[in-house]
């Protein structure tokens, strides 16, 4: 497809469709509306939200989690206080016969009270033969998820849409899976008033960094994974060596940098679901035993991926080669550790002797795509290649003080996410959005955005164009790729809407570097 | 012919969660200390030269996970051990309670070839707290559990002073050498069955 034709196609669906939201729900061109913007109401009534800690030691503009500390707070709480009930979001799991399981806030046993009273109320619609969604209360939501014998519960005034807060409740159980597998039902079944708070023992920092992560990162929503932006001869490398052991008995290998991957592998016919990935990285990278001594940094532990099989454990070896850059090696046998020692040992040799790991430190301090580096407009026809600055290419241009302002049209920042790949590359914040505030602001704006746009029945070509007093966001949808760009208030439409194009040419021509291409495709 | 091979040592702590298994381990390797508990995850797992009467061995130490979750998990990190070392919390009659569930269920796991005389070490952790006194284990109590399970050598130790650590691990290291060592021994004559001089059997016996 070429340019022009993108173009066409965009603006065509922009305005010879006024039944899309784009023209219809939203102000448009008028940019008066407020009605979009959840964080309004979260100033106003000046809830506590937890994350608001960050603030204090904010420090670097892409990296605003690294600052956060995980672990449970606020253990004296229960539902009694003030403070309890005040929080934006809580999240309850629960059992079946109201046994609390998981309390975001407060300790689960103070909570045991309230945990009946929602076991209650699910029981009662149950037994008229329905199942609980969702209730609305004033401006807090509280959604319901039933798995089994388990019950998961949100109670938020964050105004975040249901299929979003229901979407993280999934996730949760997931998450719980991952540690236990599905056959903690077996334990319900001869046993329903079966305690499982014990078995979840010194795991709340995987389920608080998990939560945390709902407002930072865009792969809880999206349903896909991100890559470590890397020169393709680099990736290769990396997948070549992992390949190499996966064809030595390891189901997935796995390098991966924070929560971005540099390279995986997976045995043959083996795939993984994005949602596995990031419930295996949040539970690595919240697991402090993993990295807690350093001459110990091997590390075996049975784990579940809930979307390759709920039902059983693999079995996970992971050794961090430095504070960031950790490998994971999943096999099916619980005696493999040695094996995977060794494949770790020749892994490590090739990533040493073909400066992966080096790479991999110069692209985090580098950064991925910055928006001021996207090619100027051309006056007519296509972008080309080679005028953006690759970031393997720039080593000098880091976090420099005035860097960040800001790309054309008033561009500050997209996310883009290839259907195909089941990936997704997001760019580095511009100073207009340094704040963890700001950040997650414009995350909820995206999440909102992305579950309008799923909601079923609509084309499959569709776009959105909203402004409000905080930005101008564009989204683009069609069956290669998903686009959500956000401008400054003031943006031209006419030209946001070019520069989305210029986007989406830019990722093409950088997609060597953004994406892990061929890896074995990801079906389920 | 190489005379001195090197030596490896498999080597697990057993004990009920946050008793102090990995501050033990982290005393003995590093020689640091943290306050702060961080749950073990599976198990981790690191080496340690050490020197021991003019040989040097490798200990290769299995810090498990005392989180219930993972018990049911042990046949994986048991097997093939050469001594297995039993932590408890002086402080908590539980976690020295547990210490007889841990041995057997260690011992039905591992299936060691010869479980009565199996090589344990139990060490009684955090006798620094509260300068002894909240201590709810006495000495005499777990010494005796200790000489009624085969006389098993026993430690008081801290994690958090160093104290008894270094003391605790020789001892370690010298019963996993004796099991270690009984097992190379038994090796060569099942080995060799075809070249050496007098085996016990020849030709087919089925
Ligand atoms: N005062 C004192 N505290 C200790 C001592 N040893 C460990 N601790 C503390 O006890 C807590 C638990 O210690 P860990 O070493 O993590 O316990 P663990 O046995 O490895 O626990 P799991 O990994 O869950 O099985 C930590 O907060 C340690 O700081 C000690 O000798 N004295
Ligand atoms: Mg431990």
């Amino acid at each position: 497809m070429t340019d022009e034709e993108r173009e066409g196609e965009i603006r065509a669906s922009l305005e010879d469709a006024p039944s899309s939201p784009g023209s219809s729900g939203y102000a448009g061109e008028g940019g008066s509306t407020s009605a979009t913007s959840g964080s309004q109401f979260e100033i106003q009534h000046q809830e506590i939200e937890d994350d608001t800690r960050i603030e204090i030691d904010r420090i670097s503009l892409s990296d605003s989690h690294t600052s956060w500390i995980p672990g449970k707070r606020h253990l004296d709480e229960d539902d009694a206080s003030i403070s309890w009930r005040k929080r934006k979001k809580h999240f309850f799991v629960l059992s079946h016969s109201g046994k609390p399981i998981y309390s975001r806030y407060g300790d689960e046993h103070r909570l045991a009270g309230f945990s009946a009273t929602l076991q209650a109320i699910i029981s009662f619609v149950e037994s008229g033969g329905d199942s609980i969604k969702l209730v609305r209360a004033g401006r807090h939501q509280v959604v319901f998820l039933v798995k089994g014998p388990i019950y998961l519960v949100c109670i938020s005034s964050t105004e975040e849409p249901y299929e979003s807060l229901r979407g993280q409740l999934e996730l949760i159980y997931g998450q719980m899976l991952v540690i236990l597998t599905r056959s903690i039902n077996r334990c319900f079944e001869k046993n329903p008033k079966f305690d499982m708070t014990p078995l979840l023992g010194g795991t709340e920092t995987v389920f608080s960094s998990l939560i945390h992560s709902f407002s930072w990162n865009p792969a809880t929503f999206l349903h896909a994974y991100t890559c470590l932006p890397l020169s393709y001869a680099t990736r290769q490398a990396a997948g070549a060596i992992l390949q190499d052991v996966a064809d030595s008995g390891v189901l997935f290998a796995i390098l991966m940098c924070r929560h971005k991957v540099i390279s995986l592998v997976g045995a043959q016919k083996a795939s993984l679901h994005p949602d596995d990935m990031l419930l295996l990285a949040n539970f690595v990278m919240s697991s402090e035993s993993f990295r807690q001594v350093k001459l110990t940094s091997e590390s075996f532990s049975p784990i579940c991926l809930p979307r390759y099989n709920p039902s059983a454990f693999l079995y996970a070896y992971i050794d961090y080669f430095d504070a960031d850059t950790y490998l994971m090696l999943l096999t099916t046998s619980s005696d493999a550790f040695y094996n995977l020692k060794d494949c770790r040992f020749r892994v490590e040799m090739v990533l040493l002797k073909s400066s992966v790991l080096s790479e991999v430190q110069r692209s985090l301090l580098n950064g991925g795509m910055h928006v001021e580096d996207l090619p100027p407009l051309p006056h007519s026809g296509s972008s080309h290649l080679g005028q953006h600055m690759l970031p393997s290419d720039s080593p000098d241009r880091f976090k420099e003080a005035n860097s960040g302002i800001g790309g054309p049209a008033g561009l500050w920042h997209f996310m883009y996410r290839s259907i195909y790949l089941d990936q997704y590359v997001s760019s580095e914040f511009p100073s207009s959005i340094n704040t963890p505030q700001q950040q997650k602001r414009l995350y909820r704006a995206y999440q909102k955005l992305f579950a309008s746009m799923h909601d079923k029945g609509i084309g499959p070509h569709k776009t959105q164009f909203r402004r409000d007093e905080n930005y101008v966001l564009l989204c683009w949808v069609t069956q290669d790729f998903e686009l959500y760009a956000a401008f400054d208030p003031l943006a031209d439409k006419a030209s946001a809407i070019k520069t989305c194009n210029h986007v989406c040419q830019w990722i093409k021509d950088v997609e060597n570097e953004i994406f892990l291409l061929g890896a074995s495709p990801f079906s389920w | 012919m190489p005379s001195r091979r090197r030596t490896l040592l498999k080597v697990i702590i057993l004990g009920d969660s946050g008793v102090g298994k990995t501050s033990l381990m982290n005393q003995y390797v590093n020689k640091k200390f943290s306050n702060q508990y961080k749950a073990t995850i599976g198990a981790d797992f690191l080496t340690k030269e050490v020197q021991f009467e003019d040989r040097l061995f490798t200990l290769q130490i299995w810090d498990t996970a005392g989180q219930e979750r993972f018990q049911s998990l042990g046949v994986a990190f048991y097997r093939g051990a050469d001594c297995c070392v039993l932590v408890y919390d002086v402080n908590s009659m539980k976690s020295f309670d547990n210490l007889n569930n841990w041995r057997e269920e260690f011992l039905i796991q591992a299936s060691p070839s010869d479980p009565e005389n199996f090589p344990f070490v139990v060490i009684g952790n955090k006798i620094d707290i509260d300068g002894g006194n909240s201590r709810v284990v006495s000495e005499k109590k777990a010494r005796a559990w200790c000489a009624s399970k085969g006389n098993i050598p026993y430690f008081e130790t801290s994690a958090k002073e160093g104290i008894n650590v270094e003391e605790a691990f020789q001892c370690i290291a010298k019963n996993a050498l004796k099991s270690g060592e009984e097992e190379e021994l038994y090796l060569p004559d099942t080995i060799d069955v075809g070249n050496s001089s007098q085996p016990r059997a020849t030709g087919c016996e089925c």
